[in-house]
């Protein structure tokens, strides 16, 4: 075990691609454009182009592949994986310090992880502005700070697409998934090491050509890209099915990559019955994307083909309603992908910080196993004022049941917590903070659930108030807790608890005062994909929007903080600050290289406490 | 155990004060009832906030009773005494009543009130329908962006006020079968100016998708005579995403007496005879 390097010795001569004069990253951008243009004008030559533009919606789609692999090459498939291909020796060196090695092509699973929590916060930057061009618009009731409703509808579309397909579904699995899955479990690599290291790059690809997708013209679905509204939206979907493509196939690879890890990987003791809650989280969220990420992928192309050919899938003469159940097919599994990795982390943070060992630990694991299950199985209650009775009611039913798995996850929370000896800091606060906000997103699912009741919510503000509480409530205050837990792992500082708390407050304050007057304002009528609205909504929303601009104020806070922690931070005393029982605590701090020099040999449970509990791990040379 | 009822006693008292607290907010849900299925929608959201309230309290007062009661004193190092992994009567009845309360959610009110809801004959409805009367057909035509509507007993075929806009009028207590099409007369030989809407009146608590291709039917008796002008939350809009027209796809509504409703027909008629 010992022996496996965490990444790859580099091989040949410094001469290939990754040794030019310029930064991979500017390279690749001009690779991307280089590629775009050739395509590009080859199909606008060959096309029947009957409006003689340059860029029409075939030569778009065309030139954004030769972009994607002018880009894909450029930051690595060329020297790591086609020149091997043909015989060719591999040709890349990867740094081991520096901030330059998280702009380029890495093997090791360490800078990966951080690659993608770097990618991924930009991602979240950029589509956190578009939320607050959004709640400036909502200040007042007619049109000002857009012009166009088109505009307007077209952020919509970004802020959500971005938000869901870049951070969402990324940052915990990608990003922690990646960093953290093969230390929990004792290993020095992941399964697929130079596979994983491309599968970062088509993140930042896919959102920014979500982002540049008003280039080509608007388009008003928001983020379900749903037809047949799409339709008639300008060439601007294409670079949202594209972009989407290109996201979730960043996902899809993490799934794979992780997957094989968690099975193959594995310390000698770390039997499945020991397996981390973080790794089991990831695990189950993995599988999630196997099964489900494919579904949407074929639907997207679906989508393009109904755009460009064009072929009536969805239109009047096709089947309308059959682009919105295939996205809901995915789209009700792609919630639970955010989330779940939050229930594992609630579950790995609190018995740590609680010094008390994780209750009914079998429940949780079960708790995760059939919210992955269930979630295949609801998706129609997205849909249900175009249902019927008979259609309704069993989608109704598993709904309501699959809160009986997700309380598994309060039930072992709550357990642990009682008689506990907690210590109360930023990442446990903010654990806390989470199943606060959560529970108030699950149980107001109770009343989406109910067909009657839903007749009136649906499409409302109650409903996004409702995914708001569990995205933002649940996961990235879980991601945030995760991030002041992990912080004196990633960069050995330690930041001041006293700032963490601030920052914590402050987002849960203001958290809770935007997003609990969703709920009021959707039952007073607000009603959803509207840049303008009835007047006497006006006061409430101009207030909420305050409130909004407080909260994006408070993450800007916290993501300063915390980089400023990492680079700046007072460096930390102990190498496990928590006293963490898991095997990621049992590296140096930061870890450089290889995890673990010598094998962890796991003999006992990592959520056992108490003072006569013996040692679980045992290093072997 | 003296732990255990400490906390269960002030679950107890705080599900009651919030119980009692909150009634108001949970029978008022819906904000502003116009018609039967708004009633029974605002009696399943209450029945659901009653139930879910004690449920919650639970949770929340856990979240915070047992950090600040179990805290580690400042200073205090080393492992909790107590290191429980299990307890059978927890898991059991955590499992037990969640499983409960899901399915009798399912029960009541779901399965019992979304009966009603597409049924010619909605549930309650009996004390405000007068004998023996057919429900009155109102056709409502979805397009892009524009509600038209037509009353075919007293042959309207569009329905406008003094400005030409499209508007419409129900009668109170009169049970109405609105028949929904998404179609375009003015695009007829375009699929795909076919798009999906959604018919919401907020005061009557329901949507019904409209949706290219099919007919669909949604049945309400109005109870209360109101208007756009008196309250808002009584309009027609448009709930579904439908192109950048969407915010403006809404009209204004009157639910009046019959006798009022009868002299807006008979103007509706003399005004459709003379253009």
């Amino acid at each position: 075990m010992s022996t496996v390097p965490a990444f790859e010795t580099p091989t040949g001569t410094n001469t290939g691609l990754s040794k030019g004069i310029l930064a991979p990253m500017l390279r690749g951008v001009l690779w991307a454009a280089v590629g775009f243009l050739a395509l590009n004008t080859l199909v606008t030559l060959v096309h029947p182009n009957v409006v003689h533009s340059f860029v029409t919606q075939v030569s778009a789609t065309f030139g954004w592949i030769g972009a994607l692999v002018g880009w894909m090459f450029a930051m690595g498939a060329w020297d790591a994986v086609i020149r091997p291909s043909f015989g060719f020796a591999a040709n890349w060196t990867e740094r081991a310090t520096g901030w330059r090695k998280y702009f380029e092509y890495s093997t090791d699973h360490k800078v990966i992880g951080i690659q993608y929590l770097i990618f991924s916060l930009g991602g979240f930057l950029l589509a956190g502005l578009a939320a607050m061009f959004m709640r400036l618009q909502l200040m007042v009731d007619h049109m000002w700070f857009y012009q166009f409703p088109n505009a307007y509808l077209t952020t919509v579309g970004i802020h959500g697409t971005v938000m869901m397909f870049s951070f969402g579904t990324v940052i915990m699995v990608g990003g922690l998934g990646n960093y953290f899955i093969p230390m929990m479990i004792g290993s020095n690599k992941s399964a697929f090491p130079r596979l994983s290291g491309l599968s970062v790059w088509f993140l930042p690809f896919g959102y920014m050509t979500v982002i540049m997708s008003p280039l080509l013209g608007a388009w008003t679905t928001g983020w379900r890209g749903y037809q047949p509204l799409a339709s008639q939206d300008g060439n601007g979907i294409i670079f949202y099915y594209l972009g989407v493509f290109a996201m979730l196939l960043s996902s899809l690879i993490v799934a794979l990559n992780l997957t094989s890890t968690i099975i193959f990987n594995r310390a000698p003791g770390l039997r499945w019955s020991r397996l981390p809650m973080f790794a089991w989280g990831m695990l189950t969220v993995s599988i999630l994307n196997i099964i489900w990420v494919p579904e949407i992928l074929m639907t997207f192309i679906l989508g393009l083909l109904a755009h460009i050919v064009p072929l009536p899938f969805f239109t009047a003469v096709g089947s309308p309603l059959t682009y919105l159940e295939l996205f809901w097919l995915f789209g009700h599994p792609e919630v639970y992908i955010v989330v779940v990795p939050a229930f594992a982390m609630w579950q790995e943070i609190i018995p740590v910080m609680s010094r008390k060992s994780l209750f009914a630990r079998q429940w949780g694991i079960m708790g995760l196993i059939f919210v992955m299950l269930l979630s295949g199985m609801v998706w129609a209650h997205h849909m249900f004022p175009t249902m019927q009775n008979k259609e309704i009611l069993p989608f109704s039913f598993f709904t309501e049941m699959i809160s009986i798995p997700t309380g598994f996850s309060y039930l072992a929370i709550l357990g642990t917590l009682w008689n506990s000896k907690m210590r109360l800091n930023t990442p446990s606060i903010l654990v806390l903070m989470s199943m606060f906000n959560f529970l108030i997103g699950g149980l107001t699912g109770l009343f989406l659930a109910d067909p009657a009741v839903n007749f009136q919510i649906h499409d409302t503000f109650f409903v996004v108030g409702h995914f708001h509480y569990t995205i933002i409530g649940g996961m990235l205050f879980t991601f945030m807790a995760a991030m002041y837990y992990w912080l004196p792992k990633l960069s050995g500082r330690m930041y001041n608890d006293k700032w963490g708390m601030i920052g914590a407050v402050w987002v849960f304050l203001a958290f809770n005062a935007t997003f609990i007057q969703f709920f009021i304002v959707g039952l007073r009528g607000m009603n959803r994909w509207v840049p303008v609205y009835p007047q006497y909504l006006q006061t409430m929303n101009f207030e909420i929007s305050i409130f909004a601009f407080l909260l994006g104020a408070g993450f800007l806070y916290n993501v300063i903080y915390v980089i400023w922690v990492w680079n700046r931070g007072s460096v930390v005393n102990a190498e496990n600050p928590w006293n963490g029982k898991t095997l990621e605590w049992y590296t140096a701090s930061p870890t450089i290289g290889d995890n673990f020099k010598e094998t962890p040999r796991v003999v006992g449970g990592f959520y056992d406490y108490g003072d006569d509990v013996p040692k679980h791990v045992v290093l072997e040379g | 155990m003296a732990e255990v009822l400490l906390f269960g006693g002030l679950w107890v008292v705080l599900s009651g004060l919030a119980e009692y607290a909150l009634h108001p907010m949970a029978t008022h849900f819906y904000i502003f009832t116009a018609s039967n299925t708004a009633v029974d929608g605002q009696k399943a959201a209450a029945f659901i906030f009653m139930v879910a309230l004690p449920v919650f309290i639970f949770v929340v007062l856990m979240l915070i009773y047992a950090p600040i009661r179990f805290r580690a004193k400042r200073g205090e190092t080393g492992d909790s005494k107590v290191q429980r992994k299990h307890s059978k009567a927890f898991v059991l009845a955590w499992f037990s009543v969640s499983l409960v309360v899901n399915v009798f959610m399912f029960v009541h009110p779901t399965a019992s009130a979304v009966e009603g809801y597409f049924n010619s004959i909605p549930l309650g409805s009996k004390s405000t329908a007068p004998d023996g009367q057919q429900p009155l057909e109102v056709d409502v035509v979805a397009r892009q962006w524009e509600w038209v509507y037509s009353i075919p007993e007293y042959g309207l075929t569009q329905t406008v006020n003094a400005d030409g806009n499209d508007t419409l009028y129900l009668p109170v207590g009169r049970e109405i079968k609105f028949v929904l099409r998404s179609y375009d007369q003015s695009h007829y030989y375009d699929p795909q100016a076919y798009v999906i809407h959604s018919f919401w009146i907020p005061a009557f608590g329901i949507k019904t998708d409209v949706i290219p291709g099919l007919t669909r039917y949604e049945y309400v008796t109005p109870t209360v005579i109101s208007s756009t002008q008196q309250n808002q939350m009584v309009r027609v809009q448009c709930a579904e995403v439908c192109g950048p027209g969407h915010p403006w796809m809404e009209t204004n509504l009157h639910i009046v007496s019959p006798a009022d409703f009868a002299s807006w027909v008979k103007a509706q008629q003399k005004l459709e005879a003379s253009s």
